[in-house]
């Protein structure tokens, strides 16, 4: 399942899996801790509806365009459909 | 205005010359509190000036260490790492690495970091050890980690990085004197380069970048654990003040009237510091012109030096609000989140969200505005925001908009006692500002810098109340530098244009104004000029102000000084009202809104795109959008 981090409700926390960016673009987001296998949490949207989310810690603003590269994956203890019910 | 013209000067002055001081680098990423540190450390013994060839400031402070004794502290810019991919990140690493001209290598480190996010921020450990140098790590904001309900065991963190830790909360001072007292114990290493490259993934890996990163971070994560860290909960008062102004609806409005605030209070609320700044100029110079005997060496100092440069140092109170309200927005943390509200906007204009900080750093002074544009990434987007920084209303153009605001627009309200007349002009002329640098964003993405868009991404720091220190700190450092530059360019300019009014002598005294060499300069450009209702006076200061946009103030301070002085006595302002319209001093804001009439900004555009086409393009550009926009304006009012 292609999961992406657009399509994940707020408050959820996910684990990254894959940054589906070249690399160049994607050290950026390395540097600041977006890495896979870090837990991501959506906390906000900007008033232009962009996603803001919170990595060990940090708030970070992300535009939807670089969300939707974040590939990520449903922590255990949510299934499937408790998040179609959340969003 | 003016960080520019501290370029090349005493970049290689370490304070006081004494060169047996140990050199220690401060480093740590953005918002971990390192400037605080580094201004607790050093008070006000310390110097900005530039690295060499680039316009990156340097900051070098002197710390005692004991009665007789100091060592020599270098704050570098914030990083989040060593990729180098902004100029920031490049300059740090050749700092660390030995290889800045001018600086000898850092004989120790001092790694802060903020521990209520202790396991992201240590990603900068590795790289920052690898170097092999004493090193202090300062886990900084330690009061937050604890209010938080976070903790780590420090000494066992010290005992698995092998390097000594300071716990600090450097806003309230407290944990200073141990990184003072670690500064002490540092001895100087045999001078030379480290022979070490920062890199921000392990040299000699065989895993692809992404992987390497990961496997650091494992590594941090490890280390972390067995220190017990455990995460602070998130800041509550950060996430409600969040709640607003990043609200669908609150967060505009703020940020709306965050513009206004700075706008109404640089303008409205400034006015009783100016004037009396005015009033000190005004008196000590009659003062002058009254213990001095009748030569032309009073003339010369009263009516060419004291109103040139006088003219000009009035408007330090405003620039010095300006700077005020900028170090405000920076340290509270509100300027990440005013990014982030204006990114969606720069996007649909063609310009990434990272230019937001290169055009907003543009209403202080283009020069190291377009320099930082250099953290834009994208080609092209680099060269769109280079092209429109110019348009943001640079500091120097207030003192211009000052003058001929207040002398052509009344003192009443507009909107109650939130927005004035002449405030509403002067936010008129922003506006200005930005439609013409939108405008030319979009149609120079359309046409010759197509390109697909790239990425964004902004750190929110917590809010945090600013540090007055800080803040009054630089401060400091804007005043010496506007002060600096009255004191040279616009002193030489008011000698230069003295002596113009000077010749040719007329019975051994000097010529009517319209006589002069400058009078008859003014009225060789006067028919290009004469359609936006501009006479030989503007002229002059038009030309004049090609070296810096508020040198016409001085110009005008200067021609009409000397005027003065044979004719009737007028102030400026009076002076100004007798040779222009009401259209024509509106069209003459409107030309300084658009005009490129800087030398500055045109010679670090040429250096930045390592050729002419682009700052003549913009030139060109720019001056027929102003001559345009003039000629509309004296027709419309």
């Amino acid at each position: 399942m292609d999961l992406r981090l657009p399509s994940i409700p707020l408050r959820q926390t996910v684990e990254l899996v894959h940054i589906d960016l070249p690399a160049d673009q994607a050290e950026p987001l390395l540097e600041r801790g977006v890495l896979p296998g870090c837990k991501i949490c959506p906390v906000r949207s900007s008033p232009s509806g962009d996603p803001i989310v919170s990595v060990d810690g940090s708030l970070i603003a992300l535009r939807r365009e670089t969300a939707a590269c974040l590939c990520v994956r449903i922590l255990s203890g949510t299934s499937a459909t408790q998040l179609q019910e959340a969003s | 205005m003016g960080e520019a013209h501290c370029e090349g000067e005493a970049a290689t002055a370490v304070i006081d010359g004494r060169d047996d001081a140990p050199l220690v680098a401060l480093i740590g990423p953005p918002n971990s509190g390192k400037t605080t540190l580094f201004n607790r450390l050093t008070g006000l013994r310390q110097k900005v000036a530039n690295y060499p060839g680039v316009t990156v400031e340097k900051h070098v402070g002197r710390v005692d260490v004991a009665a007789d004794r100091t060592v020599d502290l270098v704050d570098l810019p914030g990083v989040h790492g060593f990729s180098a991919r902004s100029l920031d990140e490049k300059v740090t690493r050749d700092v660390l690495e030995g290889r800045m001209p001018g600086l000898r290598a850092p004989d120790a480190l001092v790694l802060i970091v903020d521990s209520t996010r202790l396991e992201n921020q240590l990603m900068l450990v590795e790289p920052v050890l690898e170097l092999e140098l004493p090193t202090l790590l300062v886990l900084n904001m330690w009061d937050e980690l604890e209010e938080r309900g976070g903790k780590v065991d420090d000494a066992a963190l010290a005992r698995r990085l092998g390097v000594q830790i300071a716990r600090t909360d450097a806003h309230g001072g407290v944990g200073v004197e141990d990184v003072r007292t670690f500064l002490g114990g540092v001895v100087p290493r045999e001078a030379g380069p480290t022979g070490r490259a920062l890199t921000n993934v392990p040299r000699g890996t065989a895993l692809p970048m992404m992987d390497a990163f990961a496997e650091r971070r494992r590594r941090v994560r490890e280390i972390v654990h067995e220190a017990g860290f455990v995460q602070p909960g998130a800041s509550s008062s950060s996430e409600r003040l969040d709640a607003i102004c990043l609200h669908r609806v609150w967060g505009p409005l703020v940020f709306l009237a965050v513009v206004v605030l700075v706008f109404q209070s640089i303008f409205a609320w400034a006015t009783p510091l100016i004037d009396g700044v005015d009033v000190l100029i005004s008196s000590s110079g009659e003062w002058l012109g009254s213990a001095l005997p009748d030569t032309w060496f009073r003339s010369l100092l009263v009516d060419g030096v004291w109103a040139g440069v006088g003219s000009v140092v009035v408007f330090l109170p405003q620039i010095l609000i300006l700077f005020l309200f900028l170090g405000v927005l920076e340290d509270s943390g509100y300027m990440a989140r005013a990014a982030v509200i204006a990114d969606r906007m720069m996007y649909r204009v063609g310009l990434q969200g990272r230019a937001f900080l290169p055009l907003l750093s543009g209403y202080a002074c283009a020069v190291p505005a377009i320099l930082a544009a250099r953290t834009v990434d994208d080609e092209r987007d680099r060269l769109a925001t280079i092209f429109v920084t110019p348009f943001m209303t640079c500091s120097a153009r207030l003192p211009v908009y000052a003058l001929l605001i207040a002398a052509f627009i009344p003192d009443e309200p507009l909107l109650g006692p939130f927005l004035g007349q002449r405030a509403a002009v002067l936010l008129g002329l922003y506006g200005l500002g930005i439609a013409a640098a939108v405008l030319t964003a979009f149609l120079l993405k359309r046409t010759l810098l197509k390109a697909k868009p790239s990425s964004f991404l902004m750190e929110l720091p917590p809010y945090r109340l600013p540090s007055l220190r800080s803040i009054g700190l630089r401060l400091l450092d804007r005043s010496r530098i506007f002060l600096r530059r009255a004191g040279t360019i616009i002193f030489a300019v008011a000698i230069v244009l003295w002596t113009l009014t000077q010749f040719p002598r007329v019975e051994g005294g000097p010529p009517p104004i319209d006589d002069s060499a400058l009078g008859r300069m003014g009225q060789v450009i006067e028919p290009a000029i004469e359609p936006l209702g501009f006479d030989w006076r503007i002229g002059v200061g038009l030309v004049t102000s090609l070296a810096a946009r508020e040198v016409i103030v001085g110009t005008l301070g200067t021609i009409y000084g000397v005027e003065e002085a044979t004719e009737e006595d007028l102030g400026l302002q009076d002076a100004l009202r007798r040779d222009l319209t009401l259209g024509s001093a509106i069209g003459l804001l409107v030309f300084f809104a658009f005009a490129l009439q800087c030398m500055s900004t045109v010679a670090v555009v040429r250096r930045e795109t390592a050729g002419w086409k682009w700052p003549a393009l913009q030139f060109g550009y720019m001056l027929l959008l102003a001559y345009v926009g003039a000629f509309v304006a004296v027709r419309i009012f």
